[in-house]
């Protein structure tokens, strides 16, 4: 395990770069109770706030140390690990760093050994090592290695506490115990990125039935008013018709009686004719086929209700397909009819000739449907208008829409498409609208923009690609 | 007799056509897509009925109502929408004061009987204003109505609401508090009762059920109800069923609720001195209430009551 440590193809602008990716925040840690014994493995798995988790406690060298002794002392077992022993001075004071580095340099002169041997460590020994008190954080630590570190990396650094020296540490261990709190951190950062993305989703979610349910009302408004008529007229004629059943029977008993020169029998059952046809005669069958008119309108305008609905409620079905705008224009404004004619608002279209384009309909509609109502409810005054255009501009289709409302103050402005952000009274908007429209018009490689006055009104602009989220708008 | 004249108010030329149809022979029609020209009218000419949409462009429903209520009180009002939330139930109560809330689809026989049953009411009303040579009042007239000493009856479980009513109403109104059904049934039995207020916190709709028997048995008792339920269908059951008189959500604004109370003894003081009136009040015949689960004292208590409305009638 110790040799491992040596082996890796440590570089120091790798390390650098890992140990200058730690956050600067400092993220509170248990500490764990200082593991006494020198296992690697319980080094490595800590993730711990400073350093003592991290100190080994090597026995140091004195100065006066001769070489050779020093590098006995490497050679023991219990140092493997080791890149480099402490030098400390018998009152605790540390005074250097002798690396392993340093004594191969100098073994592998010709005569180093012979020349050196002898000689106090002192002569040899990193006179300006890296010291830590044991109270610095793990990243502290790390951007006092970074900036201290030297190629090839040769050196441990000296712990030491109020007393002086207290043992080394291994910049490798300074390296795990950064690459745990990364992952850590990560994996903290992962679940919250899991449990934004899942409230997202469920903001997404009732956004649209915030908005489905301001449009069920108008829709069931709008699908009641046909039904009240088509099943009054309806009924209307199934009693005329039971009337004019019983009429045409009277008139059949009538030419009977007369066919049979019945004259008594005539004479009533003429009576009889007469009296139902008091109650239904040409005109009242006339006035029938008018309300059939009706009905059958009423039957159409019901059908065309739940089918834009149907259109609607394939929301999730995000395929992309090839769709006419203008078509999906014309369905949104469907929708939206019963607010802007409540509001009496004027509405001008300008469709111009569109290619078809590559996009996931229901989506395009949403977007559309959350514009037009934001037109709508920014319109205060009695003189409602709303201009709707498209047009087709060098491979991408262009919609605007425009209102005359009370317009966006500039200071709102750039915030419109944040999350959440509404100029609208509490419980009338739930801030996502434009957020997710934003979101929907981006997905399909488009841009969104707004521009405003207040007084004057809004216009939105929508740019998408007639060929889909592939191409550049 | 001559045939009464009911109004349609409703964007939609169809319905007008259809109900034109229906009504047809039955009453003198008139039909209009527009909430201006129904005022127009209303104020020219005796109007039996008006029948009106609520979501309409110009003008909603209610506000159509409640401009009619002002300029010919003893018109008869019905509210014929498709759908209507909360907030236009509750106007359509408060400000419009609708004799019924009818939705569509609507169903015909239904429809024609309620019209018709409006228009005899309005027309007798009509008759005897004519015959007094002015207009049957109805607007809040001579404030002495509200001092006598009225009794006013609230049910409320937990109590905040009768502390709130005494607060709101002065001294001479005495406020009786009931904590249940059965206390305030024994209250009215043996009391005359000019006003109930009542608290609607559950959806199981004993205390509306109650209500529109209430209604039923004592036509004269007014009814004010503060609802924590945000609920449409409750509020048009207490409509039909229930004549009630002011609708007000929890926690109910205090200066809507006092002047709910005042109009609320108003109406009762005309109530009692002209009791033609309070035909205007008529209820739909309630679903009858499910004796068999009852438990004995409450089964009591609405003895008692009828059997006190009986000796009254007598």
């Amino acid at each position: 395990m110790h040799a491992l440590h040596a082996r890796l193809p440590l570089t120091p602008s790798m390390m650098t770069a890992a140990l200058q990716a730690l956050p600067t925040v400092a993220v509170d840690a248990d500490i764990a109770p200082r593991d006494a014994s020198n296992d690697a493995d319980t080094r490595r798995g800590a993730s711990l706030a400073d350093l003592s988790s991290l100190l080994l406690p090597t026995e140091p060298v004195r100065p006066e140390t001769c070489v050779l002794d020093v590098a006995q002392a490497f050679l023991d077992p219990r140092h493997a690990g080791l890149l480099s022993l402490p030098v400390v001075a018998p009152d605790g004071r540390p005074l250097g760093m002798i690396s392993r580095y340093e004594l191969m340099r100098v073994f592998l002169q010709p005569y180093g050994r012979e020349l050196y041997g002898r000689r106090p460590i002192a002569v040899l020994m990193d006179r300006a090592p890296l010291v830590l008190p044991l109270a610095t954080s793990i990243d502290e630590a790390a951007r006092a290695i970074a900036v201290h570190v030297k190629s090839p990396i040769t050196d441990d650094f000296i712990l030491v506490d109020g007393n002086g020296y207290a043992g080394s540490g291994l910049v490798l261990d300074v390296l795990h115990a950064v690459e745990n709190r990364l992952a850590e951190r990560s994996g903290e950062l992962e679940r919250a990125y899991a449990r934004l993305k899942a409230s997202r989703s469920q903001l997404v979610q009732s956004e649209k039935m915030a908005s489905l349910g301001q449009m069920v009302a108008g829709l069931v408004h709008e699908i009641n008013t046909p039904l009240g008529y088509v099943s009054n007229n309806v009924e209307m004629t199934r009693a005329t018709l039971a009337d004019a059943a019983r009429l045409l029977a009277a008139q059949q008993g009538a030419l009977d009686a007369i066919m049979g020169m019945d004259e008594v029998g005539a004479a009533t059952r003429l009576a009889e004719v007469d009296a139902w046809r008091a109650r239904v005669d040409v005109d009242a069958l006339h006035d029938l086929c008018e309300l059939l008119d009706d009905t059958m309108h009423g039957v159409g305008q019901i059908s065309e209700l739940v089918l834009n609905l149907k259109d609607f409620s394939r929301l999730d079905q995000a395929g992309m397909q090839k769709a006419d705008l203008n078509k999906l224009v014309e369905s949104a404004l469907r929708i939206v009819n019963h607010v802007l004619r409540k509001r009496d608002i004027e509405v001008v279209l300008k469709l111009g000739v569109l290619p078809e384009i590559e996009c996931a309909p229901a989506q395009v509609n949403q977007v559309l449907l959350n514009l037009l109502g934001n037109a709508a409810q920014a319109i205060e005054h009695a003189h409602g208008r709303i201009v709707v255009a498209t047009q087709a501009l060098d491979r991408r289709a262009i919609v605007v829409i425009e209102d005359n409302g009370k317009g966006i103050e500039a200071a709102d402005l750039p915030r419109i498409f944040d999350p959440f952000f509404t100029t609208k009274p509490v419980g009338q908007g739930t801030g996502m609208g434009l957020a997710i429209s934003h979101q929907i018009v981006e997905q399909h490689g488009g841009v969104i923009r707004v521009s405003s006055k207040p007084g004057i009104g809004t216009r939105f602009l929508v740019v998408l690609p007639l060929a889909g989220a592939g191409a550049t708008p | 007799m001559s045939l009464p004249t009911v109004l349609f108010v409703d964007d939609e030329e169809r319905i007008l056509r259809s109900l034109r149809m229906l009504f047809r022979g039955r009453c003198e029609i008139l039909a209009t897509t527009s909430g201006r020209e129904a005022l127009e009218w209303v104020r020219q000419r005796p109007v039996h009925v008006v029948v009106s949409d609520q979501r309409m462009p110009a003008m909603t429903g209610v506000e159509v109502l409640r401009e009619v209520a002002t300029s010919s009180p003893a018109t008869m009002r019905i509210l014929l929408t498709g759908y209507a939330d909360i907030d236009a139930v509750t106007a359509s109560v408060n400000e419009g004061e609708i004799y019924r809330f009818i939705e569509k689809p609507w169903m015909a026989q239904q429809l024609v009987a309620t019209v018709e049953q409006a228009a005899r009411v309005a027309m007798h009303d009509f008759a005897l204003a004519a015959e007094r040579g002015r207009q049957i009042s109805l607007a809040p007239g001579d404030p002495a109505f509200a001092s006598i000493a009225a009794r006013v009856a609230v049910l409320d479980d937990e109590g905040a609401l009768a502390t709130q009513v005494r607060e709101l109403l002065p001294p001479a109104v005495q406020v009786e508090h009931a904590a249940d059904i059965e206390s305030a049934l024994e209250l009215l039995a043996d009391h005359d009762v000019a006003l109930i207020v009542a608290r609607l916190s559950s959806a199981d709709g004993d205390v509306a059920e109650a209500l529109k028997q209430l209604k039923a048995l004592r036509p004269a008792t007014l009814a004010v109800v503060v609802s924590s339920l945000r609920d449409s269908r409750l509020l048009i059951g207490l409509i039909n069923e229930g004549q009630v008189f002011r609708f007000l959500l929890q926690p109910p604004p205090r200066e809507l609720l006092r002047r709910g109370l005042i109009a609320a003894l108003e109406r009762h003081a005309q109530l009692r001195a002209q009791s033609n009136l309070l035909r205007r009040h008529a209820v739909e015949a309630p679903r009858a209430l499910p004796t068999a689960t009852m438990p004995g004292r409450l089964l009591q208590a609405w003895r008692r009551l009828r059997e006190a409305a009986a000796l009254r009638i007598a």
